[in-house]
């Protein structure tokens, strides 16, 4: 039932924004529904912690620990993506960016979004997860073109291409994973259920195990952002408006790797630790390397954040590659501190849009002179994304290290926190020229409205209490982490 | 083993015999069939043989600086596909020389007539030579390995290479031509006799202008004797071509033992077959156009790909 | 299903023509043509479908059977048809990988994809997995069709000769699988088609033609 509730609310904002049409206030619906989920997200997860998990509609549908922290994940940033659309949706139907109509198919697709998003955490079967997670790429593709410009259609284009092609080969891989549950025993909908294929993971044939896994993480990381199919992130991220680019890079790559996740305890019970581990570790270890690389060479603030997010994945994918109990803690805190500096700042990069028409690192130099509070909060948002205390960045960061140690791969981890430190330089040095470094100094300073600083400051605020405080996720996350730990 | 009966070397003399004679004639009902379509009334079907008698009755001439290249294509041409008409297991499958109707035999013979064929036109020393030379050993090269793959597929079901037991086995296992590398491996043997042959929409047979064409540039230089040779190895090629597509894909009508009346059966079951095959390619040829010069080579590419498809399907399928 | 009997010689010959039909999209250069293949591609599948529900007794692969007539062989292509017939120039005039060397490559995809798949038709028994190799090959085809091809059109039928690729070796491997994610599949694709759609028409609409060679602003 509780499933129901979670992904009704946003379908019914949905629905209820496409029967009133556009009104000012009508963004407002959306804030209210994904509040509302974010609350049910943690009583369910706070039950959790101490019941079993809860299914429903014949077990299409379950609700397990790790589903409800996820649960908590969206709702926190989608409630922020959602507060930003307010100011974004506002401003573009004012100044003539988007008609009417425009703006009330964006409020409806974003709802849509997040409930897609909700449907795959929640799903009970690899079917249901397929079926969503391919939705949400429907669901994203006009959202990522809604400016309609040539950069915006070129960006829409490729994602929906590049990211069909990776579901098209998570499709594959969850046919030859039914192939072997089929093979075990298993009959119809039974051998697409997660309960039944992790009971039963080590009845698998190994050999076909390994070439569905292998499908499924190529596929599904083609959504997480990993290489090698990566290079819609960078355009799409970039080019779609930005509370948008905040829940796609917030909370959809972290909806991605949620799948592998899944995925890899069923292969690690059925073909063992190693292979896994190596197809893992080396998308990771790749992805990492490329986008600090490519990081350090960014003009605008837009892409720059894009290629970090593509690190973070990285990140987190080597973190989901060591296992453990230390490692996948660490990665759970980490998708939900991410997701909190990450919509942060790119809806500030959407204050940017709005008031100097540009988020050219250089174009917009000199931030804080021009716009105090805007700027402040930027750089902010710089320090928790590059992992200062007391921002959660920084102890999810500092575990996810530890568990990989603990894991044998003190390797992989040295390698990632080189690249680390190439990706802290750079995004230091473009913070710098964007808070700094004015193209023509001497202006006078402007102030950012209390409405726009709002969902900013709450974000980081979020960000840097559950970096200092145990409660309430502790033990929320404990228990998430033990359902994937193999 | 080796089979010296009076009946196996009569029969491949009669095979020898029946394609040199009857070539010119199916040549003659392929134009007429063409010429009635376009609703003209066009030549008798003897008419190629009337020109051959024509050309036979004329001198030889051989340009200044030519060799013995020029001299002897046709010879060989005409040899070639002579004995390549003796070895195939056209009228029976019991052929005259033992391990004779090897596919890899037929075809490099084949090959060898279309190269003499093509030094000839170099040895002329004339630009037109060397563009037809040219274009020739394109289409060879293209289409000599998809015919040798295409038949291969079909080799692959009887584990022989010989053409006699492929026909025996198609003939002992007629579920054989509902497989899809037979009908992929009949799609690439049908490119490639179009091709070469010079039959539409590969080259036009009905035209003379040897600036577009490869068949004519190939033969300018020849006349007289020289010329009704090439003309009649060309023409017992095609006919050749045609029968070996008739009995490798619809092998009733075949005789198994070169015997008295399975003989006279073979005999008339071929040349149906090979007048039906005829009848049709010009009656496609009507519908067709010709297709520019450097859209060919993608044409036979598709042939070629056709025919290792097939090879893949029965590596899969047996 | 002996591997000698008609039964097993029809299967043979649908899967063999939905690998066909994705070598001669690579090999039509015009828009219609490339088009054409795909529809008798979607017959293809659907000839698969009932082919295997009436030799298993099977009646769930009857109903797949009339959906992928419905979708894949109707639906899908007279979506595409208001995209082609939008393209000025009818066809790729200027493909990437010119076709003589793309039907190479396409002959070398088959090779990987038998013996990729090698160790799958040794685990499990039985006809139809033997044919799994054509369909696998169909999806890297697929692919090399989104990488070779230039035009809206190409691209949209790489991704439909991918998903029509893993749908034959969903029918092969596994004798279908539950109607639901079949379903769900299938409206899956029909969705992205029609987004696909409305790109490629904004894309007309702004460029004057749909060719995405002029589309590759945005890199590093």
């Amino acid at each position: 039932m509780w499933a129901v509730v979670i992904i009704g609310l946003p379908l019914l904002a949905a629905l209820l924004s496409a029967v009133v049409g556009w009104r000012r206030w009508m963004p407002w619906i959306g804030v209210g529904a994904d509040a509302s989920v974010l609350m049910v997200g943690f009583v369910v997860a706070l039950r959790d912690v101490h019941h079993a998990p809860i299914s429903w509609a014949a077990g299409t549908l379950r609700l397990d620990s790790l589903s409800a922290f996820m649960v908590i994940v969206i709702g926190t940033v989608s409630v922020l993506a959602a507060w930003g659309s307010v100011r974004f949706l506002d401003h573009d139907v004012r100044s003539g960016g988007s008609t009417t109509r425009h703006a009330l198919q964006y409020s409806v697709l974003i709802q849509l979004f997040v409930a897609t998003m909700l449907l795959a955490v929640c799903a009970a079967n690899i079917g249901i997860l397929w079926v969503a997670i391919e939705a949400t790429t429907i669901t994203t593709t006009f959202l990522v073109g809604h400016r309609r410009t040539r950069n915006a259609l070129e960006a829409s284009w490729k994602y929906i291409v590049i990211c069909s092609v990776g579901i098209a080969l998570a499709f594959l891989g969850t046919v030859v994973l039914y192939l072997a549950a089929e093979h075990a025993g298993g009959t119809s909908l039974h051998a697409l259920d997660w309960t039944w294929l992790t009971a039963h993971a080590h009845a698998l044939d190994p050999s076909i195990v390994r070439m569905a896994f292998g499908l499924l993480v190529l596929g599904y990381g083609a959504k997480v952002g990993l290489v090698p199919l990566h290079s819609w992130l960078p355009d799409a991220h970039s080019q779609a408006p930005a509370p948008v680019s905040a829940l796609m890079s917030g909370v959809l790559l972290s909806v991605a790797l949620y799948a592998i996740l899944r995925f890899k305890v069923i292969a690690v019970a059925s073909v063992g630790g190693a292979y896994p581990r190596a197809v893992l570790v080396a998308m990771a270890l790749a992805s990492l390397v490329l986008a600090s690389l490519l990081l350090v060479t960014q003009h605008d603030l837009k892409r720059a954040l894009a290629y970090s997010s593509t690190e973070h994945m990285g990140l987190m994918a080597l973190a989901a590659a060591a296992g453990g109990p230390l490692a996948l803690t660490g990665l759970l805190l980490h998708m939900l501190g991410h997701g909190l500096a990450k919509s942060v700042l790119f809806l500030s990069a959407g204050e940017l849009v709005i008031s100097d028409g540009t988020t050219s690192i250089s174009d917009a130099g000199g931030l804080m002179s021009r716009q105090p509070s805007l700027g402040g909060v930027v750089g902010l948002g710089l320090a928790a994304l590059l992992g200062f205390p007391p921002f959660s960045l920084f102890i999810s960061e500092v575990t996810m290290v530890r568990g990989e140690v603990a894991a044998h791969l003190a390797w992989a981890a040295i390698i990632s926190l080189v690249a680390l430190a190439i990706a802290f330089a750079a995004l230091a040095t473009h913070g710098r020229r964007l808070l700094f470094d004015a193209k023509v100094p001497g202006g006078a300073s402007a102030r950012t409205p209390v409405s726009v600083m709002a969902p900013l400051v709450t974000g980081l605020a979020l960000c840097g209490f559950i970096g200092l405080s145990a409660w309430p996720l502790g033990p929320i996350l404990r228990a998430a982490a033990r359902v994937v730990t193999s | 083993m080796a089979t010296l009966s009076p009946w196996v070397v009569g029969s491949g003399l009669l095979q020898v015999a029946l394609f040199v004679v009857g070539a010119p004639l199916l040549l003659g009902l392929m134009r007429t069939v063409r010429c009635r379509m376009e609703g003209r009334i066009g030549p008798p079907i003897r008419q190629p043989w009337r020109d051959l008698r024509k050309l036979f009755a004329k001198g030889r001439t051989q340009p200044e600086r030519s060799t013995f290249f020029f001299a002897s294509a046709p010879v060989v041409l005409v040899a070639t596909t002579v004995v390549v008409v003796w070895l195939a297991p056209l009228l029976s499958t019991r052929v005259s020389l033992a391990g004779g109707s090897d596919l890899f035999a037929i075809v490099f013979l084949l090959l060898l007539g279309s190269v003499a064929l093509s030094l000839a036109a170099l040895d002329t020393g004339t630009a037109f030579g060397g563009m037809g030379s040219s274009r020739l050993m394109t289409i060879v090269a293209l289409a000599e390995p998809a015919l040798l793959v295409a038949i291969l597929a079909l080799a692959a079901s009887v584990r022989s290479s010989s053409l006699s037991t492929i026909i025996v086995g198609t003939l002992h296992h007629p579920i054989w031509l509902a497989t899809p590398q037979r009908l992929l491996s009949f799609a690439a043997f049908v490119v490639v006799v179009l091709a070469e042959s010079g039959r539409l929409p590969v080259d036009n047979p009905a035209t003379h202008l040897e600036l577009t064409m490869i068949h004519e540039a190939l033969i300018l230089e020849y006349s007289g004797p020289d010329l009704a040779l090439v003309m009649l190895g060309e023409q017992v090629r095609l006919t050749f071509m045609l029968g070996l597509l008739a009995n490798l894909f619809f092998p009733w009508g075949v005789s198994l033992s070169a015997a008295g009346l399975s003989l006279i059966v073979g005999v008339l079951a071929l040349a149906a077959k090979v007048a039906v095959l005829g009848i049709a390619i010009s009656a496609g040829e009507v519908a067709m156009a010709k297709l520019r010069l450097f859209r060919v080579p993608e044409l036979l590419a598709g042939a070629f790909m056709l025919s290792i498809l097939a090879v893949l399907s029965a590596l899969v399928i047996a | 299903m002996k591997s000698t009997s008609l039964p097993a010689a029809l299967l043979a010959l649908s899967s063999g023509l939905v690998l066909l039909c994705a070598a001669v999209a690579l090999w039509r250069r015009t828009a219609k043509g490339i088009v054409g293949a795909l529809r008798v591609q979607g017959f293809a599948l659907a000839v698969t479908a009932l082919i295997l529900g009436v030799q298993l007794h099977i009646a769930l692969l009857l109903v797949t059977a009339g959906l992928l007539v419905l979708v894949k062989a109707i639906l899908i292509p007279v979506l595409l048809r208001r995209i082609v017939r939008l393209d000025p120039t009818g066809g790729e005039t200027d493909p990437v990988v010119n076709v003589p060397a793309s039907l190479v490559a396409a002959v070398l995809l088959t090779l990987v994809a038998f013996v990729a798949t090698r160790p799958l038709v040794d685990v499990v028994p039985g006809v139809p997995i033997t044919l799994a190799p054509f369909g696998f090959a169909t999806v890297l085809i697929g692919f090399f069709v989104l990488v070779a091809r230039r035009k809206a059109v190409s691209q949209m039928v790489g991704l439909l000769l991918v998903d029509n690729g893993i749908g034959l070796v969903a029918l092969l491997l596994t004798t279908g699988v539950p109607l639901l994610v079949e379903l769900g599949g299938t409206l899956d694709v029909l969705l992205v088609v029609v987004v696909l759609r409305v790109l490629a028409t904004r894309m007309h609409a702004e460029l004057g033609d749909l060719d995405l060679g002029a589309l590759q602003e945005l890199h590093d």
